[in-house]
């Protein structure tokens, strides 16, 4: 199967401190992948999906989805390059003063007429397919309501709405689980999975856990100071590998 | 009965008397409802006819009928309105129509009619709260409070209340230009007569930069001897301006005296007082440095005060349970926890009065506003310009001094 | 940072320090003689007059630089304080006594080498005297591993403890006699305006709803106009105040040179507007458009625009970013962004603000009158103006003070409610 994203030699540095945050990344993900991505704070691992999609500009290096290069992408191209790609957040990014619909039709910008848009206005089929959305995630009865009203949990989940919205063939999760409690946790990682499964997205995702990535992942890929330190199946991390990534003191945290 | 009571106290209140302020709180909550959308509608009325008697037939005249005519019909509107949908008043304080499946036109026409004199029976509500006004029980309309029900929203332009408050904010805007006269001839024509005031600004006149910079100094402190002062004097009274920190009755009466003085002295401008102290004193930097003193005063009074009632309880709490007195209470406990906030506000206070010093001027309260205001008077505008300039560079200074010194204190 | 980015620092730090001290100096030097002038020369001029003698600048400017100077080698100055910089030995002790006598002559050498030694020093940060008496200004936060930990001495016993109290009291002192503050005039003035006083609280509503005929204006009517005024300058302010507040923050307008440009002439034209009280933007348009209501109205407007439009735009910098960034990745526009990810963030309180502001207006469009007529002010200044002529003028006045203290209070209260709902 053709690689659908693959990044070549990416190089971030933060001209604010001269800090080196990605190293020479290069990877490749074959589309259908479950590719968990982990490491400790700071290792850029939220760098490196931001700069898949360009919120963040790369320094150095080149990102090609379906053969399309991200990196040199301008203005529409790159619009329409970000909505084939979902992204989900650890502090799930909405806006809190919103109501959850809203929210979830934001997920739509990149599609519709941007006149409608600027009128807060959204087509019907928009609008029925935000409810379906929101009813796949389990929150339908509160569409009306106001994002903050939501528990953590369900904030996540109107941002993974959010990000069906766009009908993404990509989708990058930000430690998606950090901000909530395990139990929490597993159902958030449970619709990740689903999504994987049923619809075929491939997905990235970042997270703190090794437990949570052996249990969900199908390759992982391990960042350590910008660096990628191992790349594999979730079976082949032993002891040595675990302190590799996470240092000598490290211990084994399960998250069940 | 023996948990009530704790130590010969009551601790719990009677059932009668729940139920009591619970009906007594749904009878106010309904009666604001009536008033709110009979304050709007005749409001709206009063606008909208002295909106069209100016308009049209150029007379000044806020309503060309008799007040029990509008009164009347402000009633039935409202009473109409209510029967019908979500009314401005309803929408305010939080009451909705409870939905039901199948609206008919009749039940409507009964929860109008019956509003009329369902009041008289309202009483009822006092003590069986969850009796149903006569109005609603006969119709089957009832209404509910908003946070009980979850409705789709509908766009704002097809809701009776928020067409109501766009007509209003219109018609108020509307009516303002009237009184207000604004006349865009006037600005369009009187563009020409800016023209020397401008070259004033631009090549002000040096000759008089010595004098302006002395006056200058003159009203910069006359705003520190005035933020000093009052510092000394709004630091004591803002713990008896708190509410946290105030109990009991002579506490809370204290508060309340307290308050209101510095709130109205607060709500006079700086001239008005100058005005005042213009009298007493005659006219000259001192007079204008009283009038500032008042307001810095009564500013501060309540800056502090409110930070006093948003500080954290457990320094205090810790401190008490060490066995601190009172007074070792606010010593260890409060006063470290406000000072950086007290030295923000008082040098941002500074601020407001080196601003408000510049103008004070005008009514004889001295400083480099007097001399500004004289050479405005006589057309001199080259030397209004110089006064001007050097205005805006010591407010931008001083402004850009205090906020960076503010930015570091927080 | 790289070592010789801090010794610039360190070293750019130590000139602000000495020039805070020298001005620190002068400012107490001006103060006395300005006190001597006052006492011993000259009469107090009406405004208060600031003059020294022809000879007295060199003194002046030779005397409080050697007392910046000693008070820079013997102690813990303001200057040094303020910028966080402290002398010590090469050893990183304080030093003794005779290595601050020492220092302090060298320093003299210094001086006056200071722009050839600057030049061709290879140490920069180490000038001519810190290397002759083997003493080093260091900054503390670049040594903190190395500097011992004293104990606090007790402020009068340090070298800026003392300096503020003279700073303060100098500032005390000459702030009396420039402000002409005459204790005696208020006390001995009590009894002959004492009648002031009855007067205004005994308010004469005659004519609160009956236009008075000089005036033709009602209490009521003044009212009338003053909120109104205060409401449609708060409007028009807000309107444009509203598009050029995105102008005017820093994260909406990124990082592009352009972006910048805008930012900067947006913000300081605020900054200005701002800083010029609306009584004195009233004497403006007054000459545009005419002695009256709408010049009023426009000054009034013209400050809320920018008084508003820079309380916008620190709302619009202070959003949450996490938001627009969702927004942006899901492939929308850039306005598409602001207008999903940063307007429902802001909205609440924009409008808190406004209101706010409209408060404000009206404290203001009552004393407008003074240049722009209309309103409460103009019927306060009216009755005022015929102190003398009316007999019960100052009852007229306390009327209309009663009036706008209703006025500004039930606002306040309303606003206030308001506010703390959407908030």
């Amino acid at each position: 199967m053709a690689d659908q994203l693959v990044v070549e030699h990416l190089t971030k540095i933060y001209e604010r401190g001269d800090i080196l945050a990605l190293d020479d990344i290069s990877f490749s993900v074959v589309k259908g992948e479950f590719l968990v991505v982990i490491g400790l704070s700071g290792s850029g691992k939220s760098t490196l999906l931001r700069c898949i999609n360009r919120l963040i500009e790369p320094t150095q290096g080149k990102v090609y989805f379906d053969g399309v290069d991200v990196t040199a992408a301008s203005g529409g191209e790159l619009r329409r390059l970000r909505r084939k790609m979902g992204m989900i957040y650890q502090q799930f990014n909405l806006v809190k003063r919103s109501s959850v619909l809203t929210n979830v039709l934001a997920g739509r910008l990149g599609y519709v007429n941007p006149w409608m848009s600027a009128v807060h206005r959204f087509p019907r089929e928009d609008i029925e397919m935000g409810l379906k959305n929101l009813e796949r995630v389990g929150i339908s009865d509160q569409a009306y309501t106001r994002a903050d009203n939501l528990s953590g949990g369900q904030q996540q989940r109107v941002g993974i709405a959010r990000a069906l919205m766009q009908e993404p063939e990509l989708l990058m999760a930000d430690e998606p689980v950090s901000a909530l409690d395990p139990a929490t946790s597993h159902s958030v990682m449970k619709y990740l999975e689903q999504m994987n499964q049923e619809d075929g997205v491939t997905v990235i995702t970042s997270l703190h856990f090794l437990s949570l990535a052996r249990r969900y992942g199908t390759r992982i890929l391990a960042l350590k100071d910008g660096k990628i330190v191992f790349e594999g199946l979730p079976s082949e991390i032993d002891e040595a590998r675990f302190k590799e990534i996470y240092g000598e003191e490290a211990e084994h945290v399960e998250v069940r | 009965m023996k948990d009530r009571y704790y130590a010969g106290f009551m601790t719990q209140r009677p059932a009668f008397f729940t139920e009591f302020s619970k009906g007594l709180s749904r009878i106010r909550r309904r009666f604001l409802v009536v008033l709110t959308d009979l304050f709007a509608l005749m409001y709206l009325w009063t606008l909208a006819s002295y909106c069209v008697n100016d308009f049209f037939y150029h007379v000044r005249n806020f309503t060309s009928l008799p007040w029990w005519v509008m009164l009347i019909v402000a009633v039935e509107v409202a009473a109409f309105w209510e029967a019908f949908g979500v009314s401005i008043g309803m929408r305010l304080l939080g009451l909705r129509l409870r939905p039901i499946e199948e609206h008919r036109l009749g039940q409507h026409v009964v929860r109008y009619i019956l509003w009329h004199i369902s009041p008289l029976f309202l009483f009822r509500l006092l003590w069986k709260s969850d009796a149903v006004p006569w109005h609603e029980s006969v119709s089957g309309l009832k209404t509910v409070r908003a946070s009980e029900i979850a409705m789709t929203p509908r766009p704002w332009y097809t809701r009776s209340w928020s067409v109501a408050a766009v007509l209003i904010m219109l018609l108020s805007l509307g009516a303002a230009m009237l009184i207000t006269k604004v006349d865009f001839y006037a600005l369009s024509t009187g563009a020409p007569k800016m023209m020397p005031l401008w070259r004033g600004l631009v090549s002000p006149n040096w000759a008089l930069l010595g004098e302006g910079v002395r006056l200058l100094i003159v009203t910069v402190f006359m705003a520190l001897m005035a933020t000093i002062f009052a510092v000394i004097i709004a630091v004591p009274l803002s713990f008896f301006a708190a509410r946290n920190l105030m109990h009991g009755v002579v506490g809370q009466a204290v508060y309340i005296i307290v308050r209101t003085i510095a709130d109205i002295m607060r709500s006079l401008n700086v001239i008005i007082w100058a005005i005042v102290f213009i009298v007493w004193v005659r006219a000259g930097a001192f007079s204008g440095m009283l009038a500032l003193f008042v307001q810095a005063t009564a500013n501060l009074i309540k800056l502090y005060s409110e930070r006093l009632e948003s500080i954290d309880p457990g320094p205090p709490e810790a401190i008490r349970a060490t066995g601190g007195n009172r007074l070792q209470v606010v010593i260890f406990g409060v006063i470290p926890q406000i000072v950086n906030p007290y030295l923000s506000f008082t040098l941002y206070q500074w601020d407001i009065n080196v601003r408000m010093s510049t103008i004070i001027g005008l009514v004889g309260g001295g400083g480099i506003g007097q001399l500004l205001f004289q050479y405005m008077r006589i057309w001199d505008y080259r030397s209004a310009g110089m006064m001007l300039l050097l205005i805006t560079i010591i407010v931008w200074a001083i402004d850009y001094m205090s906020s960076r010194l503010r930015a570091r204190l927080n | 940072m790289s070592k010789s980015v801090e010794e610039m620092q360190a070293l750019r730090f130590r000139v602000f320090a000495f020039f805070l001290d020298w001005a620190s100096w002068g400012y107490i030097a001006y103060g006395i003689m300005y006190l001597l002038n006052s006492y011993w020369y000259t009469n107090i001029h009406y405004y208060g007059r600031l003059s020294v003698p022809t000879w007295g600048w060199p003194i002046v400017i030779l005397g409080t630089l050697e007392l910046a100077a000693i008070s820079h080698a013997f102690g813990h100055s303001i200057g040094l304080s303020m910028f966080g910089l402290r002398l010590v030995t090469d050893s990183f002790t304080p030093p003794s006594l005779g290595k601050r006598w020492q220092r302090y002559l060298a320093w003299h050498v210094a001086v006056l080498s200071f722009p050839v030694a600057i030049w061709f020093s290879t140490q920069k940060s180490r000038l001519l005297h810190d290397r002759l008496t083997g003493t080093r200004m260091v900054l503390v936060k670049q040594y903190k591993d190395e500097i011992p930990i004293l104990p606090p001495r007790a402020w009068y016993k340090t070298n800026r403890g003392e300096m503020s109290v003279v700073l303060i009291g100098v500032t005390l002192w000459v702030g009396a006699l420039v402000t002409q503050i005459d204790l005696h005039t208020m006390i001995s003035r009590v009894s002959t305006s004492s009648y002031l006083w009855k007067e205004l609280l005994s308010p004469h509503f005659t004519h609160f709803i009956t236009p008075d005929p000089a005036l033709q204006q009602s209490i009521v009517s003044g009212m009338i106009e003053t909120i109104f005024m205060a409401l449609l300058a708060t409007a028009v302010g807000a309107a444009f105040a509203l598009p050029l507040s995105f102008l005017g923050a820093r994260n909406i307008m990124g990082f592009s040179p352009l972006g910048w440009v805008v930012f900067t002439v947006v913000r300081g034209v605020f900054n200005v507007v701002r800083s010029i009280q609306p009584l004195l933007w009233g004497t403006v348009f007054a000459v545009w458009v005419g002695f009256g209501m709408f010049a009023g109205v426009m000054a009034l407007g013209f400050h809320t625009v920018a008084a508003l439009g820079k309380l916008y735009s620190e709302q619009v910098e202070g959003i949450d970013p996490g938001p627009l960034e969702a927004i942006a990745a899901t492939g929308a526009r850039r306005w598409q962004v602001v207008l999903y990810g940063v307007v429902p963030q802001v909205i609440p309180s924009f409008l808190a603000f406004t209101l706010y502001r409209w408060d404000i207006n009206v404290r203001m469009a009552t004393v407008i009158a003074l240049v722009g007529g209309g309103g409460l002010g103009r019927i306060m200044f009216y009755y005022q103006s015929r102190v003398g002529l009316l007999p019960d003028a100052w009852n007229q006045v306390g009327a209309v003070i009663m009036t706008i203290i209703v006025v500004v209070w039930v606002l306040d209260y309303i606003s206030g409610r308001v506010r703390e709902k959407i908030i």
